[in-house]
């Protein structure tokens, strides 16, 4: 490094550092700029991320169901589950459907997992609480109201058939074996006494149904079978979804994973929408803090024509002024665009705690993004007010007041 | 003489003023398409978020009660019905303009060649009129946009109005396959209390039971079922607002609700006053909120909101500080000029009016341009993401001019504590 | 020997004219004042000798050597090497101390030197002042840095606009003192001014007045 180039350094710092109002005022607008850029930068690609997991809300958008050839049973589930990464993967719930008489009205039972079936039905509104052990039940409002029943009351559940030569006698207690005088044939009578803990109220055909652990359905059914279906809610686009499908499809023949359209084509429609808010109002408001960040340089560098003119005054050329003052600009943009990102990730993340609770994603590449911008903007903008600058004659800015 | 001044001081620095009302037109516009943006963007995610369906199922409400009898020997419930013409008070609630799709359905079990199946009578995409005390109501409204997420494989949607007749089908993809039928075939469906043959339309992929059914006309189901003029249940699809803690206590028992808070959430789009309202209107009706569709809309529309307001926030922020930031080095770079009015004796209270007067002359200018880039703005925005205008506030352009005006003189602030502070010898004598 | 030339001078802006036919030649070494009111033309005539400026018609021949068709990067070299410059209002960098604002004429010259800057600096009476900045030094010391940093690149010509126009009287005789001293070791002075103190003290007065020159003559201490 000669002496030329120490000199050279030397004035853009001394720029710097002595002119601390103006620089302060520039550096101010940069980091304003580059503020606005990381934060909705980050916001912008940690949105679909963000929402998804909202519209998990909406309840299970992936079902499994037995594809027959053999036994859906609680190890094939838990390897389809396992295909999908645990931190998109909300929960899923196995449920059993079976038909009983209750007051010798038939009812539906369903049996369920109470631990998990909020973080697939997230909508349920219970009144009263929900299950926490078996012996206990949670009762659609509809039956409910049909049989007026509230939570708290007893209720039993009774599960009554004929046994004939093919029933499997393994589980059923002796006396619990009637035969009927008339006809001489045997019958079952199983009762099932359970609490009532809760009512539940979504609106829909949950109403109807009685929900109870899957241990209890065994109890009363007396056989163990797997279920019928079960519920997954995974937060993960649309494509993504597909992928994870295929890979359980082609792995298990126990069962067949499906989307559940109405949850998956509705969030894809609405989920694209809001990134196409957020990218457009980024765009928008990126563009219009950049020209603020541009008309701000041009001031403080316009500001400057005098000393433009000392400095063509005493020799220099148009092409060492030119460099001069957008190393400044560049210093600046730089300086500018790394506080900025610091800023702007703050502030995202101020954001996400605020709206989704939840961190958000850093993203390295952002930074030299927000710097390589900043310091492009500032270079351009320096460059313009410069260019005029130069091409004044330095008598009349030496003349001038 | 002052305004000698004031028009001597555009004239000569024309380019720096400008340079000034450009910054605040921009972020003037900012602020206004944004909180424009931010009020609307509810209304406008709340219509998208129709595509999951109906958020409000209407059933009658007799089905509900019964008595509660031990050992009831008649198993079967009696089946309830609404009539038909109670469909036409869904459009005179008062937040009949809230509901954006309503269809009638009507289940029955029927035959095709033998095998029991469903079939679902309802509207596609039907007109429909209502007169009432004088005044006509019309709508367009079906199941076309509570089924957004169906897929049509084989021919196309059931067109009502192009359609002359009410026997026609769409079939579910499973059951067309079982059935072996296309779209353009004809099946004979016997019903309890009838036989018609149907043209089917469209197949159907809806990833859910719906595949198993067939659906078609409310006429066609009403005679094979034999329930002349009667619907088993509405699907209705409202745009609500968030529930918050008047609706939850609402959505207990209204009669516990003051008078004020009862008109509150009365004129609300609460999905629970909606339908409080519908039941007002057809009081054989039971409207519920479906809870799936009404609380996701609802959380989704609250992150919606905030992240916008947020977003909102931040632009605020980012222009007031650019506005600010270009009135201060404008106003330090005049001090010689400045100065030198100080010099020939103007007093600190005049160079100050002068300079605020020009300032903010030049930011009222700037505003007003503003203000109209960021309609423009905000109208991109809603046409290129929602194909629908956004609709612009008063209370935005209020709110814009507030702000504006604040912020120029919150950045003058320095640049006058400067004029305050100025000696005129030093800036005369010292060059620059 | 002659220093510089200027051949039927003329600048006009549209039917003004700042000079009109100016015929001048300087020999090296010598001490000129141009004086005259304002609006004489004194400024433009400075500005078309430090090259900053191009005559509507005429010559202007520095060292033997026509200037008026060079291309504006050889004038800018060529000003560069020949000639340094003081201003009435010194125009030093605000934010370089006065060592720095010296060094930045070398920078622009050749290559700058801290050393030599500072001697400038002791040259003008400045040496501990030298990391002051401009706002820290009176109007006197801020014209001596200018002086220094005219001197820096040891010009053949120093060209000074009105360089007492903002001093006080000690401090204009400090100034003089310098340029008096420079004229012994044989530096070519021409400065412009319109105070008769400072065109007492010159070599060769010359008068301008409407663009043209109407007297040109010796003061009678250097004639002796």
């Amino acid at each position: 490094m000669n002496k030329k180039h120490r000199m050279f350094i030397r004035m853009v710092l001394a720029s710097l550092l002595r002119r601390r109002s103006r620089m302060m005022i520039a550096l101010l607008a940069i980091v304003v700029g580059a503020t606005i850029l990381s934060g909705l930068g980050l916001i912008y690609y940690d949105v679909p991320r963000q929402m998804s997991s909202q519209f998990r809300n909406y309840g299970a958008n992936v079902i499994f169901t037995p594809s027959g050839s053999s036994e859906m049973d609680q190890d094939e589930i838990s390897k389809a589950a396992a295909v999908f990464p645990s931190d998109k993967l909300e929960g899923y719930t196995p449920y059993r459907y079976e038909n009983t008489k209750l007051n010798n009205l038939p009812v539906t039972i369903a049996g369920t997992d109470f631990s998990s079936v909020l973080k697939t039905s997230p909508y349920w509104h219970i009144s009263g609480e929900l299950p926490d052990a078996d012996g206990k039940a949670l009762v659609g409002k509809k039956t409910a109201d049909k049989f007026g029943l509230a939570a708290g009351d007893s209720i039993s559940l009774r599960n009554s058939f004929t046994i004939t030569e093919t029933t499997d006698l393994k589980n059923i207690p002796d006396q619990e074996i009637y035969t009927d005088p008339k006809t001489g044939e045997k019958y079952c009578d199983h009762t099932l006494d359970l609490k009532i803990s809760g009512i539940l109220e979504t609106g829909g055909s949950e109403e109807e149904y009685i929900y109870v652990s899957l241990d209890d359905v065994s109890n009363l059914t007396l056989n163990n079978r797997s279920c019928d279906i079960v519920e997954v809610s995974v937060a993960a686009s649309k494509d993504e979804l597909k992928a994870y499908l295929d890979e359980i499809n082609k792995n298990s023949d126990a069962l067949e994973a499906k989307p559940v359209k109405r949850v998956t084509a509705s969030e894809s429609t609405v989920l694209s929408k809001l990134e196409a808010l957020v990218l457009i109002v980024t765009i928008v408001v990126l563009a219009l803090t950049m020209i603020c960040v541009a008309t701000t340089m041009m001031a403080v560098i316009a500001e400057r024509r005098r000393e433009i003119g000392l400095r063509k005054a005493l020799g220099a050329l148009n092409s060492s002024i030119i460099a001069e003052f957008l190393s400044e600009g560049l210093v600046l943009g730089a300086a500018g665009g790394i506080i900025g990102s610091v800023f702007g990730f703050l502030f995202a993340n101020a954001v996400s705690m605020n709206v989704f609770s939840s961190s958000i994603t850093f993203r390295p590449l952002l930074i030299p993004a927000a710097i390589i911008a900043s310091v492009a903007v500032t270079g351009l903008s320096c460059l313009i007010p410069i260019k005029g600058a130069v091409d004044v004659d330095p008598a009349l800015v030496l003349k001038g007041e | 003489m002052f305004f000698r001044m004031i028009i001597g001081a555009f004239q000569r620095q024309w380019k720096k003023m400008l340079m000034i009302a450009l910054t605040v037109a921009l972020g003037a516009s900012i602020a206004t398409a944004m909180l424009n943006v931010m009020l609307d963007v509810g209304d406008k995610i709340n219509e998208e978020l129709k595509a999951y369906g109906s958020n409000i199922t209407v059933v009658p409400s007799s089905e509900a009660v019964m008595s509660n009898l031990y050992d009831v020997e008649d198993t079967e419930a009696k089946e309830e019905y609404l009539k038909e013409e109670t469909l036409g008070e869904f459009l005179t609630i008062f937040w009949a303009n809230n509901i954006t799709d309503f269809a009638p359905v009507l289940d029955t079990d029927a035959k095709v060649n033998d095998k029991a199946v469903k079939l679902i009578g309802t509207w596609f995409n039907h007109h429909f009129e209502y007169v009432k005390k004088g005044t006509t109501y019309e709508r367009d409204t079906g199941i076309i946009n509570l089924r957004s997420w169906w897929d049509i494989t084989d021919g196309k949607w059931l067109d009502e109005a192009k359609l002359s007749g009410d026997n026609y089908a769409m079939v579910g993809k499973k059951l067309s396959a079982e059935l072996g039928v296309k779209a353009g075939d004809t099946i004979s469906v016997k019903g309890d209390a009838g036989t018609e043959s149907l043209e089917i339309v469209g197949i159907f992929e809806s990833g859910d039971d719906e595949e198993n059914y067939i659906f078609s006309t409310l006429p066609i189901a009403q005679q094979l079922s034999g329930n002349t003029g009667k619907y088993k249940k509405a699907e209705v699809s409202a745009i609500t607002s968030p529930d918050d803690e008047l609706a939850i206590k609402a959505a207990k028992n209204p009669e516990l609700l003051s008078g004020d808070e009862y008109d509150l959430w009365y004129c609300t789009a609460y999905v629970s006053s909606i339908c409080f309202q519908i039941q007002e209107a057809i009081p054989e009706a039971s409207a519920r909120a479906v809870r799936q569709i009404a609380d996701s809309e609802g959380k989704i529309l609250e992150k919606t909101e905030l992240l916008m307001a947020l977003i909102t926030l931040m632009s605020l922020i980012g222009a007031t500080l650019g506005i600010s930031n270009l009135v201060t080095s404008s106003v330090m770079e005049r001090s010689a000029e400045l100065a030198l009015m100080k010099a020939v004796g103007a007093k600190n209270g005049q160079v100050t009016l002068l300079v605020l007067t020009e300032i903010i002359l030049t930011s009222v200018i700037g505003a007003a341009t503003g203000y109209f880039m960021g309609y423009c703005f905000a109208q991109v925005i809603g046409q290129s993401v929602f194909s629908s205008a956004i609709e612009m506030s008063g209370m935005v352009a209020f709110l814009v001019t507030v702000l504006i005006i604040a912020v120029t003189l919150v950045g003058s602030i320095p640049a006058i504590r400067m004029i305050l502070r100025l000696r005129p010898s030093e800036v005369l004598h010292g060059g620059h | 020997m002659k220093l510089l030339e200027l051949k039927n001078i003329t600048k006009s802006y549209g039917s003004l004219y700042a000079l009109d036919k100016v015929n001048l030649s300087i020999d090296k070494g010598e001490w000129i004042a141009i004086m005259g009111p304002s609006g004489s033309g004194k400024s433009t005539m400075m500005n078309i000798i430090s090259c900053m400026d191009k005559p509507t018609e005429g010559q202007v021949i520095f060292d033997g050597r026509d200037i008026t068709k060079d291309s504006r990067r050889k004038l800018t070299e060529f000003h560069r090497d020949k000639i340094g410059l003081v201003f009435q209002q010194f125009h030093l960098i605000n934010y370089l101390n006065a060592v720095e604002n010296v060094m930045v004429a070398q920078y622009y010259h050749s290559m700058p030197d801290e050393k030599e800057a500072m001697e400038a600096l002791e040259r003008v009476g400045l040496k501990d002042r030298a990391k002051h900045l401009p706002s820290q030094l009176s109007g006197g010391e801020q014209q001596r840095v200018c002086i220094a940093r005219a001197l820096i690149n040891s010009p053949e010509l120093i060209l000074a606009d009105e360089p007492t126009g903002n001093l006080d009287e000690a401090n204009e005789n400090i100034v003089l003192d310098l340029f008096r001293q420079l004229h012994k070791e044989g530096t070519s002075l021409i400065v412009v001014t319109h105070d008769p103190e400072v065109g007492e003290v010159a070599e060769r007065v010359v008068r301008l007045e409407h663009g043209k020159i109407i007297s040109d003559k010796k003061n009678k201490q250097f004639t002796e």
